[in-house]
């Protein structure tokens, strides 16, 4: 886990689609978090799917949600 | 690090946006990063831009400074199912350019209903990997050029990834191709990462309406469903009527849509 630019950045695995273009996100420690995905990826065209393993950015203030900023390569 | 606690939304300060770099924006409060924006170039030359906030506040006051300090016009992208995200930009004035449907396409041939479907007198299916690399490069330049004088390339799906400069078949493996007399005729791109991708199917304008594109189908659909993929993906613009009338005519289903959004 890293702290950078006032936002907590984890690794996780996705583990379930919703709709309104959301994801279900399982962190290292076993916590969930709804996230979506960032601008860059979007404007990317890079698809997130079930079981991707992303990094994700959580705002310190709200652990329960967070936005996925990268897909690693499985 | 900010040693500053956290509140659950802004403070009574206003947002401030810094532009940090050439094409990156933060939004500030307190000294906190609360939201960022990113304009980057696509290979076709259109500056495409992003915003991540974590409050309408701090997306609305980037969505009203970049416009400002970038050319126009910008362009973005948004899942047409991110209703809020998708209100951030029209709010920005940002108007619907063009949707894009992302289709999932069974393979089996029991379903898509190919599995007699062959290619047009003289016309005989490459497999992807066989292709002449010459020929592809020929065909794929031909193609792009006659879609360019036509509708223009821009209206057509395309993932953007680096490649060299006016390159644009990265990896000459991933495509089969319709190979007539004369030359190669169409062609099809396949990527097998994850979940397989069709990337792309074209025929040259001369020789569209004669079954190629759906032969050409047939063969890239039957090799996925031989090596156990039950599906595909693609992705096909609104508006172009035979690509949806190709892929729903062998049992493709739409499972979202994107919004290309333009100011």
């Amino acid at each position: 886990m890293t702290r950078n630019k006032n936002v907590i950045e984890v690794e996780g695995r996705v583990v379930e689609c919703l709709r309104s273009a959301m994801f279900t996100v399982e962190l290292e420690n076993g916590h969930q978090v709804l996230a979506h995905i960032s601008g860059k990826i979007r404007k990317n065209y890079i698809k997130i799917m079930l079981e991707d393993r992303v990094l994700v950015e959580l705002p310190p203030y709200d652990l329960t949600r967070g936005r996925i900023v990268f897909r690693y390569r499985n | 690090m900010n040693a500053k606690p956290f509140a659950s939304g802004l403070s009574e300060n206003a947002v401030v946006i810094t532009r940090v770099a050439d094409r990156q924006w933060h939004a500030l409060d307190d000294d906190l990063v609360v939201g960022r924006g990113h304009a980057e170039h696509r290979p076709d030359g259109r500056l495409f831009v992003s915003i991540d906030a974590w409050h309408d506040a701090a997306f609305d006051r980037l969505a009203e400074v970049m416009p400002a300090q970038l050319p126009a016009p910008l362009y973005t992208v948004v899942d047409e199912a991110d209703a809020e995200l998708t209100a951030g930009w029209r709010r920005a004035g940002f108007t619907v350019r063009r949707r894009e449907w992302e289709y999932v396409v069974p393979t089996d041939p029991q379903v898509t209903g190919l599995e007699a479907v062959l290619p047009p007198s003289g016309v005989t299916i490459v497999p992807a990997g066989r292709a002449d690399e010459g020929l592809l490069r020929a065909v794929d330049r031909a193609i792009r050029d006659e879609v360019e004088a036509s509708v223009g390339w821009q209206s057509m799906p395309a993932e953007v990834i680096p490649r060299p400069e006016g390159d644009t078949v990265v990896d000459p493996s991933k495509y089969a191709v319709a190979a007539g007399p004369q030359g190669y005729l169409g062609l099809i791109r396949v990527v097998r990462a994850k979940r397989p991708r069709i990337g792309l199917v074209a025929v040259r304008a001369g020789e569209q309406r004669r079954g190629i594109a759906r032969a050409l189908l047939a063969h890239a659909l039957g090799t996925l469903h031989r090596s156990g993929c039950a599906a595909a993906w693609t992705e096909v613009n609104e508006s172009n009527q035979a690509a949806s009338a190709l892929f729903e005519g062998v049992g493709a289903r739409p499972v979202s849509s994107n919004l290309e959004l333009v100011r």
